[in-house]
């Protein structure tokens, strides 16, 4: 008996969507004897995380909070990813975003009300800081062919360190200089108040909150699926991504394809620090213990993986993940501690990639084949 | 003599580089087997944490005894760590970029070793034992040698055998030349009818172990005592560290050295009075900046074949059926 | 078809599965129907870190002995400041907890004390009061003043090195409080710093703590939470100072003594006062007049002289509040910033206050920018 794992040839739809299902189920099964065995209850721990994710009170408007960063650097990386373009830089164009953002909104901003002006001209900030921190790694992998992997891996680090130093160790323009409590702690000098992105509030569970954030992300998400599915440049990007050479014989310009596509995938995470300025932490927040803490950028790359690259799929998953990463809060404590959380993620994210195979492959089970007589050669 | 700002970075660089020595010569060994496992800091994490427990629990007679038992418990707690990834990647065929991400999410920081630390109570005590540097102190004073190669542990005497070690088995041996072409050209290997999966479990699962006694490292050496991600990052840099240093062992000591010398240049800079602008900020983004130059000039188009990444690097292999 | 067959199947196994779980597990809200007081803690770190957070926690476990059913208290680790600190504190509110501990800068912003008005904060370190957020701290500087005292008694030469983490006033006035110490046991001793820019950071501890002494300095001390440093200096037999924590088993020969931190009655306090309702917000600056903070034992290293001169000296403390930054205080520069006889007040006074304390005083080798 030999176990096979082969190909599909077809990948039937309702496969897609029974199979992330399964996974998780199995997660939470494997996840569930592990926590007997350390001595949890995994049925009030599982009804804990479905409540901290989404009934309890507040609970939705945090798993929106946790759940738009996430979607943004989700789709950031799906864009790219689609393409076999592996930017793991997430991270760094997350805080670039950043910086270009609360910059922009410090600088324009004034008092009053939300104006959608100073807004308007800081997702452009966010989306140009990301694109052009992207667009490092996007040069050197068009024009020198190296590694975007790595190169966007190593600039996390840099833009993190420099995100730190603008509010930590000098004077800059984004570092609060004015007023007692400046003295006591670095902090970010607070955004002007028509820079403050609005949210939206819904009328459940105690008040929901929708951050401004959350409907850029679904246009996001929304521009990026027209842009890949319905434009002849989607349909460029596709080819490339399937096969370089394949590209190149059909004449689209190979260089130009992956600076846009490494632009763009930028531009979203970029629009994601954007957004966390804007919609939460209202200044620059360059606290080695706060926003660089957060790992989103990292986190997204697992979304947009679980998402498939999708951009709608993707946005599910950044909701649900996001729900999790809430629930996780609330399931640690002094009975529950905290490093099982993250076993409980991992687990459940192993479960669901190992689950992607059997949507495009399939086990079989071969009976080992009998031997065929040797011909014996004719006298 | 021995005071020169020089002789004391490149001794702190020899001491703090040798986890990122162990680990990239790990994770070289991976790659060149075309396995890419970005959950070496988790794997880094479990090591230490186990290796530490190995000592603080486990009671054998002699001190040295315990701590090859806990390099040992590290180097398997490692390998354990890589087998997930390496069946997820190597069999189920899955992304290896996301699989080694949620590798770091499952034993990292907020995962296993948090939670095995914890529940083990093994926070705030210090190592039972620990390597010392085991020549003579009159040895460890001699002008610049003294400090820089008789002063260390034994750990980092180890790692250079490694270092000898792993140079000749990918230049000298069959096995060695072996996983070369898995890694370049699995196919072509495969035809060869060498097994590409068992190259790849076994390289896999060889960098963890190799991961867990670079964590050990930190909890039975450098800072003997249990924290919660007491690596630091660590796991991160020895992935780049491959990089730097051309998937070559013996340039994985000269990066984990430069590496481990940069990081401790602040300290010495601010001791001495010394000061070169925002050092803080440039000394920590040297290596990440000097990794990314170093990259291009791997990838430049003639130069990539003779300094080259293996080619099937990150991609599954999949035999296609006649 | 089949495969479609059973797909189906799968899916309703797991919808059924997961009813039952649901079903079957208990709701965090129905278990507990006590009429205990809830009282939450959160920490930027692990709450076994032998520092920081670890002192923050045997304060809670202070509170729930003492207390006992009365009160029901939790605690969160690994808190990062922003969105997930809102998120913990929303999760807790909705579990019933309505005092809530948050023990680093930055958690409790005005944004957040208003998203939750019914919740009250104890925000440690900081500066914000409002109607529902209290500060609290205290003048750790009484006691690392008298661990100065041991460290320039200790001193065999000119130089102690003192490992400090931010260039903030908090860090700042530490270190001048360590400094007027030693130079109080050991006159022209010079303090020499190096700044690590973390708060715990084993590694770093270390590497700085190296070459606090190969620069010259026989004495190490520290303003970080990790005893790197000390294990350092029990490895080439050097004295050491702590920081937090009474950590002598990590360097049992070198140790001398160190500040620590008595989070308990104040969270006593507290905890009593909105469990009677007679909570109200403000700003508590204890000392070690009121038990805030305390010297941890001696290890072998204090030489009876200094015991004899740091008692006679925590009496004067105990009687005399802030008594070790009372002027004349110079800084390096040789400046006079303030003058004999006056104390410096905790807020109020730019600079020269407690809190706005941005330079060293004389004989700290060191700038105060980092």
């Amino acid at each position: 008996m030999r176990l096979t794992i082969e190909r599909r040839l077809d990948q039937p739809r309702w496969l897609a969507a029974v199979v992330p299902v399964v996974s998780v189920a199995a997660a939470l099964v494997l996840a569930g004897i592990v926590l007997l065995v350390t001595g949890h209850d995994p049925f009030s721990s599982y009804r804990k995380l479905f409540d901290a994710a989404f009934v309890q009170t507040g609970s939705v408007g945090q798993t929106l909070i946790a759940a738009t960063p996430l979607a943004f650097t989700g789709l950031g990386a799906a864009a790219a990813f689609r393409m076999r373009l592996y930017n793991i830089g997430g991270e760094g164009q997350l805080y670039m975003g950043a910086i270009f953002g609360s910059g922009i909104g410090l600088l324009l901003g004034g008092a009053g009300g939300a104006s959608p002006g100073v807004i308007a001209a800081m997702v452009a900030a966010g989306c140009v800081g990301g694109a052009l921190w992207a667009s490092i790694p996007g040069v050197l992998r068009a024009f020198f062919g190296t590694s975007e992997i790595l190169t966007s891996l190593m600039l996390n680090y840099v833009a993190g360190y420099l995100l730190t130093y603008l509010i930590f160790q000098s004077q800059s323009y984004w570092r609060q200089t004015k007023g007692f409590n400046a003295t006591v702690f670095p902090t970010g000098k607070p955004l002007p108040s028509n820079a403050v992105w609005p949210a939206w509030n819904v009328h459940a569970q105690g008040g929901i909150p929708i951050p401004l954030g959350a409907f850029f992300a679904v246009l996001a998400g929304l521009v990026l699926w027209v842009l890949y599915k319905r434009t002849r440049f989607g349909f460029e990007v596709q080819v490339l991504g399937d096969s370089e050479g394949a590209a190149r014989y059909a004449g689209v310009p190979v260089r130009r394809k992956i600076l846009a596509v490494m632009a763009i995938s930028g531009a979203v995470a970029g629009l994601g620090g954007a957004s966390q300025v804007g919609d939460f932490s209202h200044a620059l927040d360059g606290d080695p213990n706060g926003l660089q803490k957060q790992a989103y950028g990292y986190s997204g790359i697992v979304v947009a993986a679980l998402g498939r690259y999708n951009p709608f799929a993707v946005l599910l998953v950044a909701l649900l993940i996001g729900g999790l990463d809430n629930a996780g809060n609330t399931l640690q404590g002094a009975d529950f501690p905290s490093g099982l959380v993250g076993v409980i993620q991992g687990i459940i994210l192993f479960c669901a990639l190992g689950g992607e195979v059997l949507v495009r492959h399939r086990l079989r089970v071969a009976r080992r084949v009998a031997a065929t007589p040797e011909l014996e050669p004719v006298a | 003599m021995n005071n020169a700002l020089v002789v004391v970075l490149l001794a702190s660089g020899v001491a703090y580089g040798t986890p990122l020595l162990f680990a990239s010569l790990g994770e070289l060994l991976a790659e060149r087997s075309g396995v890419l496992n970005l959950g070496v800091e988790g794997m880094m994490l479990v090591g230490a944490v186990m290796g530490f427990w190995t000592v603080q629990r486990v009671h054998v007679g002699s001190g040295a005894l315990a701590l090859i038992l806990a390099l040992v418990v590290a180097a398997f707690s490692g390998a354990v760590m890589a087998a997930i990834h390496a069946f997820l990647v190597i069999t189920l065929r899955a992304n290896q970029i996301v699989s080694g991400l949620a590798l770091t999410i499952f034993a990292g920081a907020v995962g296993l070793s948090s939670y095995l630390g914890s529940d083990l109570n093994l926070a705030d005590v210090p190592a039972s034992r620990t390597f010392h540097p085991f020549f003579p102190s009159t040895m460890q004073n001699w002008p610049i040698v003294g400090p820089i190669v008789f002063g260390q542990t034994p750990l980092v005497y180890l790692s250079w055998a490694c270092v000898v070690a792993i140079v000749y088995y990918l230049a000298r041996t069959r096995p060695g030349l072996n996983v070369r072409a898995v890694g370049e050209a699995p196919g072509a290997a495969d035809a060869m009818g060498i097994s590409v999966t068992k190259y790849r479990y076994v390289h896999t699962l060889v960098g963890g172990a190799f991961a867990g006694v670079a964590g050990s490292t930190f909890t039975l050496a450098l800072t003997p005592q249990w924290v919660n991600g007491i690596t630091g990052g660590a796991g991160w840099i020895a992935i780049a560290l491959v990089i730097f240093a051309f998937w070559r062992p013996e340039l994985c000591l000269v990066g984990a050295y430069f590496f481990g010398a940069l990081q401790a240049l602040a300290p010495e800079l601010q001791a001495r009075n010394i000061s070169l602008g925002p050092t803080e900020l440039w000394t920590n983004a040297l290596p990440y900046a000097a990794t990314v130059v170093v990259l291009v000039l791997v990838s430049w188009r003639g130069a990539s074949r003779r300094l080259g990444a293996p080619a099937a690097l990150g991609v599954a292999y999949v035999r296609e059926e006649a | 078809m089949r495969n479609r067959k059973l797909a189906l199947g799968a899916i309703l196994l797991v919808v059924a599965a997961a009813a039952a779980v649901l079903a079957l597990g208990t709701s965090p809200g129905s278990a507990r129907s006590t009429a205990a007081f809830k009282a939450a803690w959160i920490y930027v770190g692990p709450h076994n870190d032998g520092g920081w957070s670890q002192a923050h926690d045997e304060g809670r476990l202070y509170v729930q002995k003492m207390l006992g059913s009365k009160v029901q208290t939790t605690y969160k680790e690994n808190i990062a400041v922003g969105t997930q600190f809102d998120q913990t504190v929303s999760s807790l509110r909705a579990q019933g907890y309505k005092l809530i501990f948050a023990t680093s800068y930055g958690y409790v912003t005005p944004a957040v004390a208003a998203k939750y008005p019914d919740v009250k904060f104890e925000q440690a370190t900081g500066t914000l009061v409002s109607k529902n957020v209290s500060e609290y701290f205290g003048a750790a500087e009484d006691t690392v003043y008298l661990s100065g005292m041991a460290a320039g008694a200790a001193a065999k030469c000119n130089t102690i090195g003192y490992v400090v983490a931010f260039p903030i006033p908090e860090v700042i006035r530490h270190a001048n409080a360590f400094a007027l110490g030693a130079q109080a046991t050991h006159p022209g001793v010079k303090v020499k710093l190096v700044w690590t820019n973390s708060w715990f950071d084993p590694s770093k501890e270390k590497k700085a703590a190296q070459s606090l002494h190969g620069s010259g300095a026989c004495v190490l001390g520290q303003n970080v939470d990790s005893p790197a440093t000390g294990q350092y200096a029990e490895s080439v037999k050097v004295p050491w100072v702590g920081y937090d924590s009474d950590a002598s088993k990590f360097a049992p020969k070198s140790w001398l003594t160190a500040s620590v931190y008595n989070w308990g009655p104040y969270y006593l306090k507290r905890v009593q006062a909105a469990m009677n309702g007679t909570w109200k917000p403000g700003f508590y600056y204890g000392n070690i007049q009121d038990g805030f903070t305390k010297l941890a034992a001696y290890g072998p290293g204090v030489s009876a002289k200094a015991k004899a001169q740091i008692a006679a000296k925590m009496a004067y403390l105990k009687s005399h509040q802030n008594a070790e930054f009372t002027g004349p205080l110079y800084d390096q520069n040789g400046k006079l910033r303030v003058p004999k006889g006056q104390k410096m007040q905790v807020l109020k006074g730019g600079t020269n206050s407690l809190y706005g304390m941005n330079w060293l005083v004389k004989g700290v080798i060191g700038s105060p920018k980092g």
